[in-house]
């Protein structure tokens, strides 16, 4: 379970948390929504330990993570799998490379084998074909599947992050995202378990301003407003919540007339 | 009245905010430094991308340090035959030719074009890294950014600087001897055995110990302002333009300090 008490963080003099206390079990499918510089990514950052936070707690299953160093955060980074905006892939890789990188950094895995696996895992995502192509050739659909490979290949995680998987993409890669990430979070099943990895019931945290995308996918939502949770709460409580700052949203997405 | 004191609170937290900012960078930048340095001689050993940080730096800074050292080299006899005929010292213009370009000159003169391009791709390359999550990733790996990305560049650096000065010296010399020679019409065996006169053990010496520090220190300043980059391409241009305006002040203020410690060490009267 993910733990957070009274987390106040800020970037210099800009306050982007304010006293912020929630908790999410691994295996919820949560939706983060807000506008731009409301904190979300901070979120995410927060719980894999990139950044600090100014004062509170933050516990990853039973463990406070707050003042852990750079070594003894590894082990809780193991447990997520995170894929950033836009991909984050290695400009300087290709993509084989990219999903090589932690292959080759922690195993001792033959080129063969490692040639295999990354086939193997670029079939989960979808996108085989790319294999030996640089990350600039990419659309912005197969940069997110290919970071979303490369986050596999890492580790076996509890839990996926994903910060806005869908931002700058069309509407049908967008649904074909939302699909994979259903997909990878899928209750375990003979079929559709390919490696260990697609459809092991895992949960996620989804951070996206895009409600229609969040709701294609998740169970749980949370909206941010000013440093603050200002709703919790299911899909039926989104839809019919008279927040005026979460009913803009909908208007902005034609969900809901004002 | 209320409005005066909660712009002056919100002036003297930002006061604060600021000092305390810079005393972290300080304290972020030494270790950077040190860990950086340190991880040349620790594992995990990321020699794919030292050869890489190599090529870069030294390969294609190559030509640029030709170029600018041969004018230099020219430029400086030139002037130097202009005002010693003047005085009719001629024949001392290879000496003074000789010991400006080994001793101060050559490591100089290298080391602000090492900046200029090395430096300020070495700053972007991690400012866009940054920004694109990329440097987030690695650390989610669990690898170390500073051994990955830092200490490649430290060691390249270390390695080319040093390389590209001793041709960067060769050409100036050779600049020198071309105007020395076929405008100011000297003796060739002459310019020469003054050359060689002044490569003594003390000359070669301090102008060898600069490119190393001079390397180092760019390096160092270079990927510390890259892997502070924020606030998109505007950050990314400050941060590289920091970078290489950093650099080229800490290469001439480094370079006095060295000169007075060498010339000391080395017992040259001043």
């Amino acid at each position: 379970m993910i733990l957070f008490d009274k987390v106040w963080f800020s970037y210099g003099t800009r306050q982007v948390l304010k006293d912020l206390s929630f908790s999410i079990e691994f295996k919820e499918k949560v939706a983060i929504l807000g506008g731009s510089g409301e904190g979300k990514t901070t979120i995410l950052k927060l719980i894999v330990g990139l950044i600090k936070p100014d004062s509170g707690k933050i516990t990853i299953e039973g463990e406070d993570i707050t003042n852990k160093t750079e070594d003894e955060l590894r082990g809780v980074r193991m447990k997520f799998s995170i894929v950033f905006q836009e991909g984050a892939l290695f400009d300087s890789l290709n993509v084989k490379e990219n999903v090589a990188f932690c292959l080759r950094e922690y195993t001792k895995m033959s080129e063969d084998e490692t040639d295999k696996r990354v086939r193997e895992l670029l079939q989960i995502v979808g996108v085989e074909e790319a294999i030996e192509l640089m990350p600039e050739e990419l659309s912005g659909g197969m940069h997110r599947r290919v970071s979303i490979a490369r986050s596999l290949a890492a580790c076996e995680p509890k839990m996926f992050l994903y910060d806005e998987p869908t931002s700058g993409l069309d509407p049908i890669n967008a649904d074909n995202i939302c699909k994979l990430i259903l997909e990878l979070s899928a209750p375990p099943s003979p079929p559709l378990s390919k490696g260990g990895i697609k459809g092991g019931g895992r949960g996620f945290i989804i951070v996206t301003h895009k409600v229609f995308d969040a709701m294609k996918v998740a169970d749980r939502f949370m909206f941010l407003k000013d440093g603050m949770i200002i709703f919790d709460g299911n899909k039926g409580e989104l839809i019919n919540t008279t927040i005026p700052e979460i009913q803009l949203f909908m208007v902005e997405l034609n969900l809901k007339p004002l | 009245m209320g409005q005066g004191r909660q712009d002056s609170q919100y002036l003297a937290k930002m006061k604060k905010v600021k000092i305390k900012e810079l005393i972290s960078g300080l304290q972020d930048f030494y270790l950077l430094s040190l860990r950086g340095l340190v991880g040349i001689i620790r594992k995990p050993f990321y020699l794919k991308d030292t050869i890489e940080q190599m090529d870069y730096a030294g390969a294609g800074t190559f030509l640029i340090i030709f170029l600018v050292s041969l004018f230099v080299g020219m430029a400086l006899s030139l002037q130097l035959s202009a005002e010693l005929s003047r005085l009719g010292l001629k024949m001392y213009t290879g000496m003074i030719v000789g010991i400006s370009v080994i001793r101060e000159l050559g490591p100089v003169v290298a080391a602000l074009v090492f900046a200029g391009r090395v430096g300020a791709g070495m700053a972007s390359e991690l400012g866009s890294m940054v920004l694109g999550h990329q440097v987030d990733t690695l650390r989610v790996f669990g690898v170390d950014p500073i051994k990955k990305l830092v200490t490649p560049r430290i060691l390249s650096s270390l390695l080319m600087l040093p390389a590209l000065t001793i041709i960067g010296d060769a050409v100036s010399l050779f600049g020198g001897y071309y105007i020395a020679v076929f405008v100011s019409h000297q003796s060739s065996t002459f310019y020469w055995s003054s050359i060689r006169e002044v490569l003594t053990f003390e000359n070669v010496f301090a102008g060898a110990v600069k490119p190393f520090i001079f390397g180092y220190l760019i390096a160092c300043i270079c990927c510390y302002t890259g892997l502070s980059t924020k606030g998109g391409a505007i950050g990314l241009r400050r941060s590289t333009t920091r970078a290489v305006v950093t650099s080229i002040i800490m290469i001439i203020v480094s370079d006095f300090i060295l000169t007075r410690i060498l010339l000391y060490a080395l017992g040259f009267p001043v």
